[in-house]
């Protein structure tokens, strides 16, 4: 039996709502121009992303990738051109988003007290804060190090606590500054599998990186950035076996400066 | 149940008829308290047209009421308000295919607990000689890709509708924006999955269709089923239960009892059983087919 009386064929379904969708999607850029100077650091750069999956900013040292990233994030205002992420701007888009960058910047507490801090500064209820933290902990791989001194872990552990503690607060969307440059091989896997949890649980990730094989196992949409240009955007599978770009050929092939 | 015999020690007849008032009071009571637990008052399952549609719980239901008594009311509207209409607690179950949305209401404490239940997916249809050239690829982000930069028409629901969504979202894993090229190669119907394939059909054009609509859809000229089984093309159905701590009312023993069923071996069996044209038209996530 049908309460609704049976709805043509042709009749619309009725719009989902935002909170249903991922609300900061699609992140679209146009003409984005950004010096200092003088001297062009993102020459005009416009991009849509409409996927949930992971994108990765790709291209050599210097080419602009982690100031792509703060103009994204709003900690960088363009010197023309515009970015929208959906329906709002950067800097209303910037309290959905958390960033961590290729320094983990610690604070003089435990780890543990580091999360804490995030919470209590976003003002959530003291009886939430410990779930939260332990949830973050388990995920980050840090369980058990809550009361060690945050600068005492190793460069992955601080790492993953960064991430975690970016991610403690749910974002929608979690911005990575070449999140492993300084981590020896066993970290960075660490660290990714941690990324792929967070991508993985829905939250948008959009990360830097200059690192090919990163790239091919995180990307599922690669930006290939080269001296401030965005040369080419495209679903990993295609950028990494038949690249349309020649200087992306070039950067895959090693030829270009790293 | 209440003993509606009580019997009064006196002669007045003003006192029997109070008596016989209280007497029909206190049963009227017995009876709404009763009721609750008494024979079934039935459910009601918000779910979407498009389920609705494809004939799925006409076939289901009649079982369902056969093996438990229990009869089901569906509301069929759009997903997004199938969910409005569950959070608000005037449905008992929630079956919809939109597992984001699906794992916020639970998570949010509307929804006892996320259960898949079935799957069917979507395919790329197009015309026979395929100017796009993407016939039996398994990647959809490629195949929305070429026809993007080969400039072929795609017709689109355009209506925010789930289907739209679901063709957005693949747009944004082909890493292209149609949008642009609204109104030149890229045409939106605004309309339902009917209209949408008439379109398709008449500009012999490509567009993304569930496989229920496609089956049943009488007018496909030369277009074919060009592109299917990417897992990206799934389209996940999951039943919830509406959480009764939230809502009171809601019959959360006869709701948990669809849904158990549902995904137990007959349930799962009828919903693999049912076939349209011969098709079968949802598969089964819980139990493996069933030989017959």
């Amino acid at each position: 039996m049908v309460d609704e009386a049976h709805r043509a064929e042709d009749r619309s379904e009725v719009r989902l709502g935002s909170s249903d969708d991922h609300p900061l999607l699609p992140l679209v850029a146009r003409g984005l121009q950004f010096g200092i100077n003088g001297r062009r650091i993102i020459n005009d750069v416009s991009f849509w992303i409409g996927s949930s999956g992971r994108t990765v900013i790709l291209g050599p040292n210097g080419a602009g990738k982690s100031v792509m990233l703060r103009l994204c994030h709003g900690l960088l205002q363009p010197t023309s051109g515009e970015i929208r992420w959906g329906e709002l701007s950067v800097a209303r888009a910037r309290e959905q988003q958390a960033m961590a960058s290729q320094h983990p910047v610690l604070l003089r507490r435990t780890v543990t007290g580091n999360l804490l801090h995030v919470l209590r500064v976003k003002g959530v209820p003291k009886a939430e804060r410990q779930a939260l933290v332990d949830a973050a902990l388990q995920q980050a791989g840090l369980a058990g190090l809550g009361s060690r001194a945050a600068r005492t872990l190793s460069g992955g552990q601080q790492q993953r606590l960064a991430i975690a503690r970016a991610f403690v607060l749910k974002p929608a969307v979690l911005l990575l500054d070449e999140p492993t440059a300084n981590l020896d091989p066993a970290a960075v896997r660490g660290v990714e599998e941690l990324i792929g949890a967070i991508g993985a649980a829905g939250t948008k990730i959009l990360m830097t990186t200059h690192d090919i094989a990163q790239a091919r196992r995180l990307a599922a949409d690669v930006m290939f950035l080269n001296d401030g240009r965005l040369l080419e955007h495209a679903p990993a599978a295609e950028f990494f076996t038949a690249p349309k770009d020649p200087a992306a050929a070039r950067f895959l092939a090693g030829e270009l400066p790293d | 149940m209440i003993d509606a015999s009580f019997r009064v020690c006196t002669g007045m007849p003003q006192l029997r008829r109070a008596a016989r008032q209280l007497a029909l009071f206190v049963a009227g009571l017995a009876l709404a308290a009763g009721a609750a637990h008494a024979e079934t008052q039935g459910i009601t399952v918000a779910s979407t047209t498009s389920t609705q549609n494809s004939g799925l719980f006409d076939y289901l239901l009649p079982k369902f009421a056969a093996d438990t008594g229990i009869e089901v009311r569906v509301v069929a509207v759009g997903t997004g308000q199938a969910i409005r209409i569950a959070t608000n607690g005037d449905a008992d179950v929630l079956l919809v295919h939109h597992p984001a949305s699906e794992r916020k209401f639970v998570a949010d404490g509307f929804g006892l607990a996320r259960h898949p239940v079935m799957h069917n997916d979507f395919v790329l249809v197009g015309p026979a000689d395929d100017p796009a050239g993407i016939r039996g690829t398994g990647d959809i982000a490629a195949a929305l890709r070429s026809i993007g930069e080969r400039e072929q028409v795609f017709v689109s629901r355009g209506d925010d509708s789930g289907t739209h969504k679901k063709e957005l979202e693949l747009w944004g894993a082909a890493a292209f924006d149609p949008s642009p090229a609204s109104g030149a190669w890229y045409r939106e119907s605004g309309s339902g999955m009917g209209a949408t394939l008439n379109v398709a059909s008449a500009m012999a054009g490509y567009t993304l269709t569930d496989r229920a609509s496609w089956v049943s859809f009488g007018n496909k000229g030369e277009l074919e089923i060009l592109v299917e089984g990417d897992t990206r093309l799934h389209n996940p159905y999951a039943a919830i239960v509406v959480n009764p701590d939230r809502h009171p009312h809601v019959h959360a023993g006869e709701a948990q009892a669809f849904v158990d069923w549902l995904i137990s071996a007959r349930g799962q069996a009828a919903i693999a059983a049912y076939r349209v044209d011969g098709q079968q038209l949802f598969f089964p996530d819980v139990v493996a087919a069933v030989e017959d």
